[in-house]
């Protein structure tokens, strides 16, 4: 035991994101639950799905704002007449208190089966987070669940703690945000932290590039799978032949809509989207070979050049477009040579041989080799460590924080009941860093 | 091991006799009643029967290792227990698995690892006294001092976030030099102070300056980059340039003045030729022009050479002893490779290609004169390589004209031009064939019979035919030489 330095106090780890929130005990090497950060609610009294089976164990009562919860995995999926969908997050940060109690009891007592207030608790927050955030989280924590110690971590350190580093330069591309965070022996370096809402940008170019028409074909519709009723195959390119559920979509409230539509543009871009390796180029560009996709509407496509130059907004921006929009967020090698350029020139050399890629953004497909080719072209000696396995990408923070809940030396950190009821909102600033 | 019986039984037959059968069926009862071993077929068994018994314990059915008795027997209980960490300082017991057998009361094994770092403190009295600065106010000087502690002396950590409110930028060189000076001047003005780390001297000057190298080295624009690299290059070129000045200027005096009058002045830079064989050498191999043979990575320079001027009395005491010194490159003196051994200058005769030597011999024989002239073989040798030459320019054209396909006033042009070399030809062909004996139109020194090739290729234009005629001559030639 003492040989690595662990010393395992049940403790647990709660990673909050902009897609999900992950739970599990610190020393394990997988969350052991995952729940979306979003959730589904009703405004008004919930007569109308109280015929529906599964809302009953993922349901919670909010005490103000929300009459009626739905949270976890056959929560805001499920389709239910008038239900809204909201995200507590924004900006990778936190936003609305409210929520954020219900997801946490949800993956804690309903998904994991623990008392939290039996086990020290480990929460995550971005580099960028605000003080009076953490202090309301440490004041949920302590007041609501009752946990008998706490500690707030930066997700970049722990990213860095995930690959086995001190000292490391973290690109995390998550759902909204992409951040380029130097960490030097365990401490973020605030002045090279610098982030940009560049997923989002993607995101928006994939959908444009879906809905708008285009010589080939019309503008897609992204009907969620919920609300059709049937559909019939038709041939590559040809208009789709399929009904809707209209009972469905009378009772559909737009942000359900606008989230679902969110997810089969996501869905798309998984799975048919990439980047060049080598930076645009229309001749290797027109040398990939097409791929198809269908919608749940039953339209199906080939994608070819369209489907690279959705990577390409990661790494590069025209100049008629930065000069049309000046609010553009930050490509991907501009933050990078804004964080090295607000370090020291000594470290420089250390952070870029110790690049960390992390975040679910990141399994892109190509986005790490991209990545390394920008990188060796301004740098000479870069070393990028990407895990391979996609849960270590995804869950990077929560694997950091696992290693760190579990560390013998680590015990010493958590601010205990009685600390917080001595010093109040004071000691999460001293004692994390 | 048949015997009658069996044969009788296999055929069934009834037995001869019925005295015989009782032996055969005890014998099989006894044979029975020894069991059969395990490990061992029952056909060999039945072959060797029961005698062979060392055979049945090598045969003997493997017994797997005895597997090992890890904990000695009795089992260890394990307790969720609750500890003290004694590096922390309030009340709060974490819990964990320990043996059932620890002492309960014995310190937590990580809370040796928190190590505190050693501070230094100092009273209003002593900072009044020993450690005022103009550019530091008191305040200023706790808050880094407390900064320092907090981080552990991160430097860069505490360079990150140090903001003292109101304070000036500082930079991380200005912080280290503030606090070490604190702590020097502490250490030195303690009776206490025993310890040597806090009086090495940072030099902050230094520091400085080095940072700034580092920062100027890479706020380098690609320009000034490319700049660098190409005065590089430049540097090279030239001094590539001057290297082949002087080989070419020594060739020259060699040939002109040097070897041949015997005068011993000119040098053999021996470094400087070493050099230039090893460059022409990896030119060779590399396969590439002179410009990129050294990249900027590898630079090579050539030693310059020191040579000590004669002096007056030196010069006189050789005049009057007759000695000629030769000077010798100072670094290469010693080596074996430098070292010039005697020799006769007949070797340094001109010796003609071996290639071409037999081609010289014959010409020379062609035309009846002793080669014992060396002027003479010189200029055979270079006679026979400009007939090469010309053959080879001749057969150009011939293959040029053959693929253009040429009519009308463009073959006229080129065939004047061609008639033009000929007749530069001709006048050695003249000159040959009236140096010859019988005057024959094939000779080796005359071209192969440029006339008749002309016309050929006026004629038909092939290359077929050119091709006959150079082999015709060739073929001559060589008959030629076999009769002579």
């Amino acid at each position: 035991m003492v040989n690595y330095g662990g010393d395992e106090v049940s403790a647990l780890v709660v990673d909050i994101g902009t897609s999900s929130v992950r739970a599990g005990y610190a020393g394990d090497d997988t969350p052991k639950a995952v729940i979306p950060t979003t959730f589904g609610y009703h405004k008004a009294a919930p007569d109308a799905d109280a015929a529906m089976p599964d809302a009953e164990d993922s349901m919670q009562s909010g005490p103000t704002k929300f009459s009626k919860m739905y949270i976890g995995q056959y929560g805001p999926t499920v389709w239910r007449e008038g239900m809204e969908v909201a995200n507590p997050l924004n900006e990778g940060i936190i936003h609305d208190f409210e929520p954020i109690s219900a997801l946490m009891r949800h993956a804690i007592v309903d998904v994991m089966r623990c008392n939290p207030s039996e086990h020290p608790i480990l929460v995550t927050e971005p580099a960028w987070n605000t003080p009076a955030n953490r202090e309301r989280m440490a004041e949920i924590m302590f007041e609501e669940f009752q946990v008998p110690a706490f500690y707030i971590a930066n997700t970049g350190v722990l990213n860095a703690f995930a690959a086995g580093k001190g000292s490391a330069l973290v690109i995390d591309v998550g759902q909204t945000m992409a951040s380029v965070t130097p960490i030097v022996d365990g401490f973020v370096l605030r002045k090279g932290l610098v982030y940009s809402a560049l997923p989002k940008l993607v995101h928006a170019h994939a959908r444009h590039i879906l809905v708008s028409p285009n010589a080939h074909r019309r503008g897609i519709d992204l009907y969620p799978h919920q609300l059709v009723s049937n559909k019939m195959p038709v041939e590559v390119g040809t208009p789709p032949r399929f009904t809707l559920r209209e009972d469905r979509v009378k009772g559909t409230t737009e942000s359900w809509r606008t989230w679902y539509e969110t997810r089969e543009v996501d869905e798309w871009i998984q799975s048919v989207a990439g980047v060049l390796e080598q930076g645009w180029n229309d001749q290797v560009a027109a040398s990939r070979p097409p791929r198809q996709y269908e919608f749940p509407t039953g339209f199906n496509s080939w994608f070819a050049q369209e489907r690279f130059s959705v990577g390409e907004q990661f790494f590069w921006h025209s100049p008629q477009l930065l000069a049309s929009n000046p609010g553009l967020p930050k490509t991907i090698p501009a933050l990078i040579t804004e964080s090295l350029r607000a370090c020291d020139p000594e470290l420089r050399q250390v952070l870029v041989g110790n690049v960390v890629l992390t975040g679910g953004g990141s399994l892109f497909a190509g986005f790490g080799d991209r990545l390394s080719s920008e990188l060796a072209r301004s740098f000479p000696h870069v070393k990028i460590h990407a895990p391979g396995n996609p849960v270590e990408r995804r869950y990077g923070g929560w694997l950091g924080g696992s290693v760190l809940g579990s560390l013998g030396t680590f015990h010493q950190l958590w601010i205990s009941k009685e600390e917080w009821m001595e010093h109040g909102k004071a000691i999460v600033g001293q004692r994390c860093k | 091991m048949s015997n009658a019986a069996d044969v009788r039984s296999i055929l069934e037959l009834p037995s001869a006799s019925s005295s015989a059968t009782p032996v055969p069926t005890h014998k099989k009862l006894s044979l029975q009643s020894a069991r059969k071993p395990d490990g061992i077929s029952r056909e060999l068994f039945s072959l060797i029967g029961p005698s062979s018994t060392t055979l049945v314990a090598q045969l003997a059915k493997p017994r797997l290792k005895q597997k090992p008795n890890l904990g000695a027997g009795s089992k260890i209980k394990w307790e969720w227990r609750p500890f003290k960490n004694g590096a922390r300082t309030d009340a709060l017991r974490l819990s964990h698995w320990a043996k059932a057998t620890a002492d309960p009361d014995a310190e937590y094994q990580f809370a040796k690892y928190n190590v505190q770092p050693a501070t230094y403190t100092y009273s209003q009295d002593e900072y009044t006294k020993l450690l005022t600065e103009e550019e530091w106010s008191k305040e200023e000087t706790d808050y880094l001092m407390d900064m320092v502690r907090e981080y552990d002396t991160r430097w860069y950590v505490i360079q990150d976030r140090y903001d003292y409110p109101g304070g000036p930028e500082r930079s991380m060189e200005d912080l280290k030099d503030r606090y070490c000076s604190v702590c020097r001047k502490l250490i030195r003005n303690r009776p206490w102070a025993g310890d040597e780390n806090g009086k090495a001297l940072l030099m902050n000057n230094r520091e400085v300056l080095r940072k700034k190298y580092v920062a100027s080295l890479e706020s380098r624009t690609p320009e000034q980059i490319a700049e660098e690299e190409a005065l590089y290059m430049e540097i090279k070129r030239l001094e590539q340039n001057e290297r082949r000045f002087k080989r070419e200027r020594d060739d020259l005096l060699r040939t002109i003045a040097g070897i041949e009058s015997g005068l011993p002045d000119i040098v053999e830079d021996e470094m400087q030729l070493n050099g230039l064989l090893l460059d022409t050498k990896r030119s060779k191999k590399k396969g590439g022009g002179g410009a990129d043979l050294e990249s900027p990575s590898t630079p090579l320079f050539s030693a310059p050479i020191v040579r000590r001027p004669p002096t007056a009395k030196n010069t006189a005491y050789d005049l009057q002893h007759c000695i000629t010194r030769t000077d010798q490159p100072a670094l290469a003196s010693t080596t074996k490779a430098a070292h010039q051994p005697a020799y006769l200058r007949s070797f340094k005769l001109p010796f003609p290609k071996s290639a071409i030597a037999p081609k010289v011999t014959q010409a020379l024989a062609e035309l009846g004169i002793s080669h014992t002239r060396l002027a003479l073989l010189d200029a055979s040798a270079s006679l026979v390589e400009t007939k090469k030459v010309v053959d080879k320019v001749e057969y150009d054209i011939q293959v040029l004209k053959s693929r253009l396909g040429m009519q009308g006033p463009a073959t006229a042009k080129v065939e004047e031009e061609a008639d033009g070399m000929m007749d530069v030809d001709d006048g050695n062909d003249a000159e040959g064939e009236a140096e010859g004996e019988d005057g024959r139109a094939q000779s080796v020194v005359a071209r192969a019979a440029p006339g008749v090739a002309n016309r050929c290729s006026r004629r038909s234009m092939s290359i077929s035919s050119v091709e006959t005629s150079a082999t015709v001559s060739t073929r001559a030639g060589t008959k030629r030489q076999r009769r002579s």
